[in-house]
């Protein structure tokens, strides 16, 4: 009985020996942890870092794209969509529902108005800067990594990098601006700068030049909601700084993703059609 | 007693055998087969979230200089001579030489071309070509359905001016898109490319035209060919530590597979299968192959190793809202024909 108990014990030994030589090192990729952590990280609200994980596919339900004040419903610009093109109801965004332009800044945002749609750079395709790309009437996806943010939107394809390291300055400017970006608490604190003033708000004309200073501020309220706020700071512009605020949605489809919209096709003839061989109009 | 032995015996060979025949795949699939052993010896740091890392700024800038295509007299050879190498460093130099002109000889003749210090410029390979596969670095022949589109292309722009309307010119002209490929070739500035992850996501942002591709990682299929666009849907997975990117639902007869998405347009069935493989911390294996079976005769593959450039910078490419080339065309072609007719009319 002993003889066969040492027998037993010694080969169970080499066995667990053997399967321990085998066993994968720690240089492989890790097999069924990585994934499970993977899928948690996916799923929950936090990142490996504790950070709030922001990552998914977000989009603004709402009209603050035709205008971001209180507007009501109105005729569009072209009777031929009839009730398609017609301009919705809407509760505004903008905190005090007052956007405090100096005289000469609200003249030009009544000639905005009156220009559009032909003259709104959403028409045109071109890329609509912070903050209107957050509330554009499509979906946006953040990519979010153990270093930077990425923002993609859907509308013509615009993207911005967050850089979540030391500020850099803002180059040249851009249509999407420069981003800097840091944590305070649970709360994406945003901070751009560089915009090129040629981008609107919205439909409805309103906007900023090219000294404008945005600081955003992205909270997530729960798993599918998220809080939105700009702060919009131009002194060449408005009297004062002003908010925007709204809520982002998280898009709960199982295959949620961005599509491809590039618009540039749509608006050739809007931008071009007239010095056509064959005009059009 | 001398069966309880014998049993206990067997049953510890079966878990011994059984235990081995569980290791041992693992061990083969960790390390890579012998031939690509020494390719793989790298690995890469892992995100806190398990993936490889691959992130930074991988610009395709050092390639520019290699052809697409190898020369027909340089055969199945990967690499230049020494001699060929000696000429591409020469080459490099008198191009440094040039970029230090600082202001144009009074000589120069006009030209719409940017002076050579605005373009980035490539460090001399060693590789013959882009192309390489099929093994003579050359892109497969064109099946005759691709013949025949292209021939009525052209026949098609018979009779008619290049400037009529937009759609005369490329969707890079036009600002539309590069495609994918069309993104990534290198040329003669905004080379940069930069990957980006998030758990279950690889992006990858293209400099020119401002693109972003975003790569799921979690298996999930494809949205049916009803869905087609510019740069397709990506959709991909992990073997080891290389990412295996398949790209599927491309628009057809629009961007080919050549510098800028000129060449041969590819057709709306393309497969495009890139792999991307981080072979030190500053150097990134990438190929791609076209398998394009209504284009081209056979799939075929680019190679393009890469090098990390965390000093890149990588600008907005804000292509359309600066185009003002194309109204210029436009109306310039509009003006020489109401030129010409005004002559005529002068003429009677």
């Amino acid at each position: 009985m002993r003889k066969s108990l040492t027998l037993f014990s010694t080969a169970a030994a080499a066995v667990v020996c053997i399967s321990l030589t085998l066993t994968p090192g720690k240089a492989q990729a890790p097999a069924a942890p990585a994934k499970a952590v993977a899928k948690a990280v996916a799923k929950g609200p936090r990142m490996p870092d504790g950070r709030p994980n922001l990552n998914g596919v977000w989009e603004y339900i709402g009209t603050a794209n035709w205008d971001i004040q209180d507007h009501s419903p109105a005729p569009g610009p072209m009777w031929q969509l009839g009730a398609i093109g017609a301009i919705p109801a809407g509760q505004g965004v903008v905190e005090g529902n007052e956007i405090p332009y100096k005289p000469a800044a609200l003249e030009k945002k009544k000639q905005n108005k009156a220009s559009a749609p032909a003259e709104d750079p959403e028409a045109k395709c071109y890329m609509p800067g912070i903050p209107r790309a957050t509330y554009m009437p499509f979906p946006f996806q953040i990519i979010q990594s153990n270093k930077d943010i990425l923002m993609a939107y859907e509308y013509a394809s615009a993207n911005r990098l967050i850089n979540m390291g030391k500020p850099i300055e803002a180059g040249s400017d851009t249509w999407m601006g420069t981003s800097n970006g840091h944590w305070e608490g649970d709360t994406l604190v945003v901070d751009v700068t560089g915009l090129n003033g040629l981008a609107w708000f919205d439909r409805a004309g309103n906007w900023a030049s090219d000294k404008v200073h945005v600081v955003e501020r992205y909270k997530r309220r729960s798993n599918d909601v998220m809080d939105y706020e700009a702060t919009i700071d131009d002194p060449s512009v408005f009297t004062r700084p002003w908010k925007i605020s709204l809520p982002l949605y998280k898009r709960a489809e199982k295959n949620a993703q961005i599509l491809e919209f590039k618009c540039v096709e749509f608006a050739e003839e809007l931008l071009y059609g007239k010095y056509k061989k064959q005009p059009t109009k | 007693m001398r069966q309880r032995v014998l049993t206990s015996l067997m049953v510890l060979t079966a878990v011994l055998v059984s235990t081995l025949m569980v290791t041992v795949p693992v061990i083969g699939q960790a390390g890579q087969a012998p031939a690509k052993a020494k390719k793989a010896a790298y690995t890469p740091p892992k995100l806190p979230w398990g993936d490889p890392d691959l992130q930074g700024l991988w610009p395709g800038t050092d390639l520019i200089e290699v052809p697409m295509q190898r020369d027909a007299k340089a055969g199945e050879r990967t690499e230049v001579t020494p001699e060929e190498f000696a000429q591409r460093q020469a080459k490099a130099e008198r191009t440094a030489e040039n970029d230090k002109v600082a202001y144009v000889a009074k000589d120069s003749k006009v030209g719409i071309n940017p002076p050579g210090y605005w373009l980035e410029h490539g460090r001399p390979q060693k590789i013959t070509s882009l192309v390489v596969d099929p093994p003579n670095g050359r892109i497969p022949d064109l099946t005759d359905q691709a013949k025949q589109k292209a021939a009525q292309a052209k026949q098609a722009k018979q009779g008619h001016g290049p400037n009529e309307s937009p759609e005369d010119q490329s969707l890079y002209d036009r600002c539309i898109s590069r495609g994918v490929m069309g993104s990534i070739l290198p040329v003669i500035y905004n080379n940069g490319t930069q990957i980006v992850q998030g758990p279950g996501y690889v992006a990858i942002r293209y400099e020119m035209i401002h693109e972003t591709k975003i790569i799921p990682l979690d298996g999930s299929p494809h949205p049916s060919s009803n869905i087609k666009s510019y740069m397709g849907d990506a959709r991909g997975h992990w073997e080891g530590n290389t990412l295996v990117i398949e790209t599927t639902n491309f628009l057809g007869d629009k961007n080919g597979i050549g510098l800028n998405g000129g060449g041969t347009p590819h057709s709306a069935d393309m497969v495009l299968t890139e792999k991307w493989t981080r072979t030190a911390p500053d150097m990134m294996e990438y190929t791609a192959t076209i398998n394009d079976p209504k284009t081209w005769v056979q799939p075929w593959t680019i190679r393009m190793p890469l090098r990390l450039n965390p000093e890149f910078p990588l600008y907005e490419y804000a292509c359309h809202e600066g185009n003002y080339a194309m109204f210029n065309m436009l109306k310039g072609a509009r003006a020489d024909e109401a030129a010409a007719e005004a002559a005529k009319a002068g003429k009677k």
